[in-house]
């Protein structure tokens, strides 16, 4: 009954379809014609500049810079944070005493509001602060830096604010997929003789498959995205050093009221997640739309 | 997993759990131990434990009228939007895993656009839009936005879940003379529990954080939410500091509960269903 | 297919959502605000100002209490607003058709786009009768010679200083000229400070006022005019004042890791450093003493808080007692009522002022008024800024927001060792051609 189906199909998916397209499509759509004129934002759009905007952005090396780290970030989250919030996903589903406790700690940060972090951490890790002090307490004062203010190290250190701020998010995405592992599998595989470590490989981790490859679409759209921690931890300073696409974006854009640059600024970032996010799709979340998984053995 | 835990690693699995969450509770810590000390002392003596413990700063914040004000329409508009992102993701997740249509890809790719997009950029004609809508100075006029914004991830989570339910269910449920919709409502969501409370504290979280878009839509400052509240202890060139910290601490809390609340749920699982 | 044709209509409703906006741009006659208007009319006026805190938040509610009193057809809805939120709303309030009757003005470039877009009424014939009484200072808030803006605060920039740290390095006096600075720096280092100057670098503009003064030293009042109407940059008096900051820069001044400190935001900012003792000076704003007292742990302004002008430079073309500054002021935008104007004629009465002037935070403008300002170093400020033969918007405000933010990026580009002199005058020679 094809009829019956497409009223099923408007049923659930239209109403998702309209709030999203009127509150969130629209607006991309207006950044695309935007991103065509010279427009400070206050009187009408009058100066039409066709592809200069763009030809500016791509010949800026400050630009160029900003994509180079948000590919640095995107590198560093996949080989680092993945292993990271699988180990404490792990950990935290285990039937340990105080375990609901402790995923509320891991997950506080998540809840802390950028604003906020980014008090936090200044203040953590400006020169004498908690970090440093830290540091010398346990005898690796050797290894005290300038954190924030030398231009090598920053992008670094804000990556290392950005894995405790958002790794709690990652773990309750794994701790989500873990539920959906039945017990049974690994106490069996336990009982034919595996150790600990082949279980996790062989069973634990594929099943894992679809959870982690979502998480890791998720983290490079969200890396690709970067702005928030940055622009409050460092404006993307100092002298552009850990600058990303968005705080590119907002600082030559907007900040300086030429709304038409960071519109076209905004459609090369949207352009190349976009890239990406297709060719993702494309290459490895294909295998799991497939059809409903009756991979559960037993 | 459990299994695993009773062996001997127990110990060590323990210190562990301990360790990280040492280090990722200090910064924590330290906005609560601020709130309890003064801005001239952090300013100082930014790494102190406070010392005469300050009670002003948390009296004042929980004494004052607006905190309050704030703390409800903060909730008002995270549960509207978290009670729309779910609801509508829900159900377009649901269309997008288990149906076959021609064209569901390129509707899936069309969602994830959303994502794309930093949220700044579109927020002028969002403005205009509602301004048109009148939903200006109206909770509706945050919440509906924040629950558009929040499908993309909505969608692209909660998908595979579904997915991932087994299409027997789907046959016996039939064979029962259940609908689909039936289906979807009786057998499917408590089957998705734990990625539904997962998006569901996503959605939360992303928008009781929420600034760009509530500092836009909500002029009167009767009608703020928490993160517009800061602003009334941080001028033109200064900041109480011990004051945000306390505020801070305390705006944390709704969130903090919500989301312990709803985590049980993320240990519920499958388990049972799968077998049969 | 539902789902695609679903999709065509929303893309439908889109474009047409899209071409309404796009029609609803804003008009560009200039508003003009009439001097008078009926006492009777009942009026309500929007009032956006930044004072989030006391003692501002109260001083303006009282204000517009008071006018309420003395004219009780008018109401006055007042919204303070956090600093950093003006410049996200404004654009998008003056976009809109109902934006803030009255709000908050920095004057310079910004006001220039404004009056441009035509969002800004023209104030000169309704103000002419009592601006004279405001001083110089309401150039700053002027577009080709017609008035936009009021000013209700001015300030100028210098170096505040620590006097027991310059007592123990054994500087007699403070700096006269900018070798005797330098010569400073060398005094205090050998005394055992670790920061003979404290700098906030990560916001950028504190950077800028040393090259901007630097400027205003060496290059002519005439160039130092112009540049912000023509944009011309071509004097080598530009690349000078570059080389000039090198050398400050080359002398290492500045606290360990400057590059990342704030300028006023909590403990570790320069305003903090400079208040706790732990750097000698700081060359800043007028509101420095407001910000040292937040952050000391007694909330009091430090004893011994000092305050000089910006030393004098043997050769340069400015002149030695010109001054950097810029302050705040309100606007009337297009839509507000001729009472508009009257309120803000009533805001800058020299009693208000005065009110103002004991506040400590800010320096009123009215003549007059600066009696009340109490605190020793603000007096000496006030009197310098008063008998000052010219004082100059910071370039960032005076010049566009576009090449203003250039200008300040490339400074701080310059202190963090990325550009050289002539590298700042080409950026910003290349923002302003592309405005």
């Amino acid at each position: 009954m094809p009829g019956r189906k497409h009223a099923e199909l408007a049923l659930f998916v239209g109403p998702a379809l309209v709030v999203y397209s009127m509150f969130v499509l629209l607006p991309i759509g207006l950044a695309f014609w935007y991103a065509m004129y010279r427009w400070n934002g206050i009187g009408p759009l009058t100066d039409f500049v066709g592809l200069d905007n763009y030809r500016r952005a791509l010949q800026d090396p400050a630009f160029l810079g900003s994509i180079r780290h948000n590919a640095i970030i995107i590198v560093l989250s996949l080989t680092l944070q993945l292993p990271l919030a699988l180990g404490l996903a792990v950990l935290l589903n285990a039937r340990l005493r105080g375990r609901a406790l402790l995923r509320t700690v891991v997950f506080a940060p998540f809840v802390l509001s950028e604003v906020i972090t980014g008090v936090i951490w200044l203040l953590i890790l400006q020169p004498d602060g908690l970090a440093d002090r830290t540091l010398q307490a346990v005898g690796l004062g050797g290894l005290v830096q300038l954190w924030l203010a030398d231009r090598e190290i920053v992008l670094y250190t804000m990556f290392v604010v950005i894995t405790w701020k958002y790794i709690g998010f990652a773990i309750i995405l794994f701790l989500a997929g873990l539920q959906g592992i039945p017990r049974e599998l690994a106490e069996a595989a336990e009982v034919d003789g595996a150790s600990k470590p082949r279980v996790f490989r062989h069973i634990t981790v594929p099943l894992l498959g679809p959870t982690i490859r979502v998480w890791a679409f998720l983290s490079i759209i969200g890396s690709l995205q970067l702005f928030d921690l940055i622009w409050i931890m460092t404006l993307g300073g100092p002298a552009n050093a850990s600058s990303t696409m968005a705080t590119y974006m907002v600082d030559r854009g907007f900040r300086r009221y030429q709304f038409g640059y960071g519109s076209a600024v905004a459609v090369i970032l949207f352009l190349i997640s976009f890239g990406v996010s297709l060719a993702y799709q494309r290459l490895v979340l294909r295998r799991d739309t497939a059809g409903a998984l009756t991979r559960m053995a037993g | 997993m459990s299994a695993l835990a009773r062996r001997a690693t127990r110990p060590s699995a323990y210190a562990l759990a301990l360790a990280v969450a040492a280090t990722v509770v200090v910064p924590v810590v330290y906005v609560v131990l601020g709130g309890f000390r003064t801005t001239g002392q952090v300013a100082a003596q930014p790494v102190a434990l406070p010392d005469p413990w300050v009670f002003a700063n948390y009296e004042e914040v929980l004494r004052s009228g607006s905190f309050w004000r704030q703390v409800g329409t903060s909730l008002l508009i995270a549960l509207l939007a978290t009670a729309a992102t779910v609801a509508l993701g829900a159900g377009a997740a649901f269309g997008l895993s288990r149906y076959a249509f021609r064209g569901r890809e390129a509707l899936f790719t069309y969602f994830t656009l959303g994502l794309l997009f930093p949220v700044g950029v579109g927020i002028l004609p969002l403005y205009l839009l509602l301004r048109q809508l009148g939903l200006l100075d109206n909770p509706v006029g945050v919440a509906l936005p924040e629950a558009a914004f929040g499908l993309p991830i909505t969608i692209v989570v909660l998908r595979p879940f579904m997915r991932a339910i087994p299409g027997e269910l789907e046959d016996a449920a039939a064979m029962d003379g259940c609908s689909r919709i039936g289906f979807f409502w009786r057998i499917l969501l408590p089957l998705s529990a734990p990625a539904l409370v997962t998006v569901s504290i996503l959605a939360f979280v992303t928008s009781w954080n929420a600034y760009l878009l509530p500092l836009l839509v909500l002029n009167d400052p009767g009608g703020w939410t928490l993160p517009l509240g800061v602003a009334n202890w941080s001028t033109q060139y200064t900041q109480d500091t011990s004051k945000i910290l306390a505020f801070t601490a305390l705006s944390m809390l709704p969130a903090l509960l919500f989301f312990v609340l709803a985590e049980r749920r993320i240990v519920g699982g499958l388990t049972g269903a799968v077998k049969g | 297919m539902t789902a695609l044709t679903r999709r065509w209509r929303a893309a439908a409703l889109l474009a047409g959502v899209a071409l309404l906006l796009a029609a609803c741009g804003g008009g560009s006659d200039t508003p003009t605000a009439e001097p008078g208007g009926d006492p009777n009319q009942p009026v309500t006026m929007t009032w956006w100002h930044n004072a989030t805190a006391d003692p501002g938040k109260s001083y303006y509610q009282s204000i517009a209490d008071a006018y309420r009193q003395a004219h009780p057809n008018v109401t006055i809805e007042v919204q303070p607003l956090q600093n950093e939120q003006f410049s996200t709303k404004i654009p998008v309030a003056l976009q809109s058709n109902d934006p803030p009757d009255i709000f908050q003005q920095w004057g310079g470039g910004q006001l220039a786009d404004q009056v441009a877009a035509g969002k800004v009424q023209d104030l000169t014939e309704a103000s002419r009768p009592w601006i004279g009484t405001l001083g110089p200072a309401v150039n700053n808030w002027q577009v080709d010679g017609r008035q936009y803006g009021i000013p209700y605060t001015f300030g100028i920039v210098g170096f505040w200083y620590n006097k027991s740290l310059f007592q123990k390095a054994g500087i007699g006096a403070p700096p006269a000229t900018f070798e005797d600075l330098l010569g400073a720096v060398q005094k205090l280092k050998s005394a055992g400070v670790a920061a003979p100057i404290a700098i906030g670098s990560k916001d950028k503009w504190p950077d800028a006022f040393y090259w901007d003064y630097l400027a205003l030293r060496l290059c002519s009042q005439d160039v130092m005019q112009r540049s912000a109407t023509d944009y011309n940059f071509d004097d080598p008096c530009w690349t000078r004042a570059g080389d000039m900051v090198k050398q400050l820069i080359d002398a290492q001044p500045f606290q360990k890791g400057f590059l990342a400190t704030p300028a006023q935001q909590g403990a570790g900012s320069s305003a903090g450093l400079l208040a706790n003792g732990k750097a000698a000076m700081e060359l800043m704003g007028h509101w420095n003493p407001g910000v040292m007292q937040s952050l000391t742990p007694d909330k009091k302004v430090p004893d011994g808080l000092g305050w000089f002008p910006f030393p004098a430079v043997s050769g340069g073309a400015g002149n030695p007692d010109a001054a950097l500054g810029g302050g705040d002021g309100f606007s009337c935008s297009f839509k507000a009522p001729p009472a508009c104007v009257d309120f803000l004629k009533f805001l800058v009465s020299v009693d208000n002022q005065k009110r103002f002037g004991e506040l400590n935070i800010g320096l009123p403008v009215a003549e007059g008024s600066e009696t009340a300002v109490a605190d020793p170093n603000l007096k000496g400020l006030v009197e310098f800024r008063n008998q000052a033969s010219y004082i100059q918007t910071y370039l960032d405000v005076a010049y566009a927001t576009s090449v203003g933010q250039a200008l300040n990026d490339a400074i701080a580009q310059q202190f963090a060792g990325q550009l050289d002199a002539a590298g700042v005058v080409e950026a910003v020679k290349s923002a302003a051609a592309s405005r």
